[in-house]
């Protein structure tokens, strides 16, 4: 399989040389094209840090990021916008969906930007709505329909354009079991039935079974990483559970 | 917390805000009062120094009305909040986002109605400038009642109107950003657009006064001028001996000091409906208004008017007949034929608009059939001295003889000017509405803009959130400082639309009616271009002060 996503010692700094806080120490890893990743890790232990800086939010102190080849921590500000554009899909925990605009338009929004043809825009529009079960809500605004639906709506907008690699962050953490059990199939079916690459951050061992591979970070480091292989879904959660103990996380780590 | 408590702190929180902005707002239009008071005695040229006034009773009125606006409105919060569950008090901010939509027949048939309101206002403005009566009244505040509820409407109406155009266009609509910047025009169309409305009245209200308060003051120096170009002047058509005019000068300085003094002839042209000054009398009057004399040949003659709409007559008529004839001897028209200072060519230099200038040779031919007596006083005399002369002129005291060989007419007309009194009379009628207008149009501005401003800034966290989510989807940060430019132009300039055209119509009105009234040429529209220039200016450094704090905050320092 083709590696979409490599990161080569990356390290990431806050502060000044009096009082510096290493939220990233020295990560390297890879993701090929069509896994779905899940970052577990404690508050803190710098998760959100590491998608920011892959996701081109933030910066790194140190290190390389490639995606598909295209090192990101080499390009400007310009090509950087366009990189977003053309490469990366976001599902927030807040949903990021604009309250002034229709569910429909709100996935719209995406293509425009990409400067899709207008013809285009509104059969693609219903074409995804179709795939993701929210058609009946398409003419309605973000307040009026419920998490899940907003999270779906938000997953729609991030693979629309069909991009290389899609960030989650906490993609569940504002959802109840229910709508988070029916986003999480919705997410895995988008890595397995479209073929998206997914690198998803959580804190939720639930919502990380449906990863294939688990990267564990502690103190800005990756602990360790499991991988689901043939195993079921349960087995996975176990084995999750299994490393969340053994990295001694807290009840609260541990849903 | 109950709600009660939130209640409690609500009223709390305002009333120490409310207090805090009066007294703030007190100290800062106290000094603004006497501010726009030195600005409008400049324009009146009155001496003037800048002096603090603050009157307890105009305070406590103020105060009082204060109290009633602000307790009424935060009385009112205070009680929906007290009847609010916790869970509305959370989310009922979202219920802005609630569209209600009406048809847009509707919507056009309110736009159509508005329009004929505004044209029903101005026809009876109209009908007002026509009406001598107190009815005039009535008229105005039909008027002003119809044209500001058709700008409240179309304020209303018509940015819906292109909003939803403009998204039924999906060209347009999907066009790069276009998306996103209808969406957050649309939030504010719908959840402000009442605030903007009023704030287009509120724009109207302070465009008009600004240039009522501007053309006023600049019309009333400009007539002044016109008017009372001498210190004192007495005019009487007679054909008297010029040796009279010297009780009337000895007379004046019996009262105040008489620096120079010109007794001259206005001499009757015979068959031409013009009346003639010699050349030398001529150049005293400019003398004694400051001016450079003029020269002329023995063969040469010139017209002096200062009134503009004669203008063009004497031109045309200058053109078609350059020399002129009298008694077999032909005067050409000198090199500069036609002089426009202000010398006051309806009593004194002249009984209809302009006068003939000749050289004394020539006008001594003519009977000096009304004579004049212009003063220059001493620190320009004092307003009394006008009925003084007018006194000493009916007193008997005052013998005249006329010249020989000239019979008294059968009317007599008398006239006695004196600029002091002229001034005291006139002035404090225009300072005051002159001061009115532009106190008003800067309260109203300032009032406006900051309402426009606090409503881009108060949802800035909203926004703040929009335009994250456009740059994570990969906007680049040009493009979101271009969609902020846009965004901020279209709800400063939506509500300047109407205030602005309505303005150009009252120009065009004012120059219409009063124009020839105000002896200076195009000075309505001057002072019209004037009053929008200054307006923009204010309005567009809030509006620049809003976009820097908006993009300041919005964008991240790298895009700024």
């Amino acid at each position: 399989m083709k590696e979409i996503l490599k990161l080569d010692h990356i390290q990431k700094y806050y502060g000044n040389s009096g009082n510096v806080t290493k939220a990233i120490q020295d990560i390297s890893f890879s993701v090929q094209e069509g896994e779905f990743v899940g970052i577990m890790g404690a508050s803190g232990s710098g998760k959100t840090t590491l998608l920011n800086c892959i996701s081109t939010i933030d910066t790194v102190s140190a290190g390389h990021i490639y995606l598909d080849g295209t090192d990101v921590t080499e390009i400007n500000e310009k090509q950087i916008a366009r990189f977003r554009r053309e490469n990366l899909g976001f599902v927030f925990q807040d949903f990021n969906l604009l309250d002034t605009l229709t569910i429909s338009e709100n996935i719209a929004l995406a293509l425009t930007i990409n400067k899709v043809p207008a013809g285009e825009i509104d059969g693609r529009v219903r074409e995804m709505a179709g795939k993701l079960n929210i058609m009946d809500i398409l003419d309605k605004y973000p307040y009026q329909v419920s998490g899940g639906q907003k999270q779906r709506c938000a997953c729609a907008r991030a693979i629309i354009n069909q991009p290389k690699l899609i960030l989650a962050d906490e993609p569940t953490g504002a959802l109840d079991s229910h709508s988070s059990q029916m986003l999480l199939s919705t997410i895995q079916s988008i890595n397995e039935d479209l073929g998206a690459t997914i690198l998803m951050v959580t804190h939720d061992a639930f919502s990380a079974s449906y990863a294939n591979r688990i990267l564990f970070m502690r103190d800005g480091a990756i602990f360790t990483e499991i991988r689901k292989g043939g195993d079921s879904r349960r087995t996975f959660f176990e084995k999750i559970l299994d490393v969340l103990t053994m990295m001694g996380g807290g009840m609260s780590d541990v849903r | 917390m109950e709600a009660k408590t939130v209640r409690n702190l609500f009223l709390a929180e305002n009333s120490i805000i409310g207090t805090g902005a009066f007294l703030l707002g007190s100290l800062v239009g106290t000094g603004l009062s006497g501010l726009l008071n030195q600005v409008v005695k400049n324009i009146f040229e009155v001496p003037h120094t800048y002096q603090v006034s603050f009157s307890l009773q105009a305070w406590a009125v103020t105060f009082l009305f204060f109290a009633l606006m602000y307790g009424f409105g935060m009385l009112r919060a205070a009680k929906i909040i007290r009847h609010q569950k916790v869970i509305d008090l959370l989310y009922d901010n979202r219920k802005n986002e609630e569209y209600r939509f009406k048809s847009c027949s509707r919507s056009l048939l309110v736009v159509l109605l508005s329009i004929a309101a505004m044209v029903a206002g101005v026809i009876l403005l109209g009908r007002m400038l026509q009406t001598q009566t107190n009815e005039a009244f009535l008229y105005l505040g039909g008027a002003c009642l119809l044209i500001l509820v058709g700008v409240y409407e179309l304020h209303r109406q018509i940015p819906l109107l292109l909003h939803r155009f403009a998204k039924q266009n999906l060209r347009h609509k999907y066009k790069e950003e276009n998306l996103f910047f209808l969406g957050q025009i649309g939030r504010r169309i719908h959840s402000a657009g009442r605030t903007m409305a009023v704030v287009a009245i509120l724009l109207t209200i302070s465009l008009a006064t600004m240039f009522v308060g501007l053309t006023m003051g600049a019309g009333y120096k400009a007539n002044m001028k016109a008017y009372y170009p001498y210190d004192a002047g007495v005019a009487i058509d007679a054909p008297l001996e010029k040796s009279n005019m010297d009780s009337i000068v000895s007379f004046t300085e019996e009262h105040c000091g008489v620096e120079d003094s010109v007794s001259y002839y206005l001499y009757a042209v015979p068959e031409k409906p013009i009346e003639a000054l010699s050349l030398s009398d001529y150049n005293h009057l400019r003398e004694i208004l400051g001016l450079s004399p003029v020269s002329m040949s023995n063969n040469e003659f010139l017209v002096h008017c200062d009134t503009w709409n004669y203008m063009d007559g004497i031109r045309q008529g200058l053109a078609q007949q350059p020399e002129i004839t009298f008694n077999g001897r032909t005067l050409s028209a000198a090199e500069t034929p036609i002089l426009t200072e202000p010398m006051e060519q309806y009593q004194m230099a002249g009984t209809k608009g302009y006068v003939l200038v000749l050289p004394d040779e020539a006008a001594s031919q003519f009977v000096g059939e009304k004579i004049r007596l212009a003063m220059k006083l001493e620190d320009g005399g004092y307003p009394e001295l006008k009925s003084d002369l007018k006194q000493f002129l009916n007193s008997g005291k005052w013998q005249p003889e006329l010249q020989s060989g000239q019979q008294l007419p059968e009317k007599v007309t008398m006239g006695v000017t004196v600029k002091a009194w002229g001034v005291a009379n006139s002035l404090t009628g225009f300072t005051a509405i002159s001061f009115c207008g532009l106190y008003l149009s800067i309260i109203f501005i300032i009032l406006s803009c900051s309402v426009l401003a606090f409503e881009q800034l108060s949802a800035i966290d909203k926004n703040q959130k929009n335009y994250a989510v456009i740059d994570r989807l990969g906007v680049p940060s040009h493009r979101q400082a271009s969609l902020i430019r846009r965004e901020l132009s279209t709800v400063f300039l939506i509500p300047l639309l109407f205030p602005l055209l309505l303005t150009v119509l009252l120009i065009t009105g004012a120059q219409f009616f009063f124009g020839e009234a105000i002896l200076q040429q195009g000075l309505v529209p001057l002072y019209g271009l004037v009053t929008i220039l200054l307006f923009c200016a204010i309005y567009l450094t809030y509006f620049g002060a809003t976009m820097f704090l908006f993009k300041r905050v919005i964008l991240r320092p790298e895009m700024r």
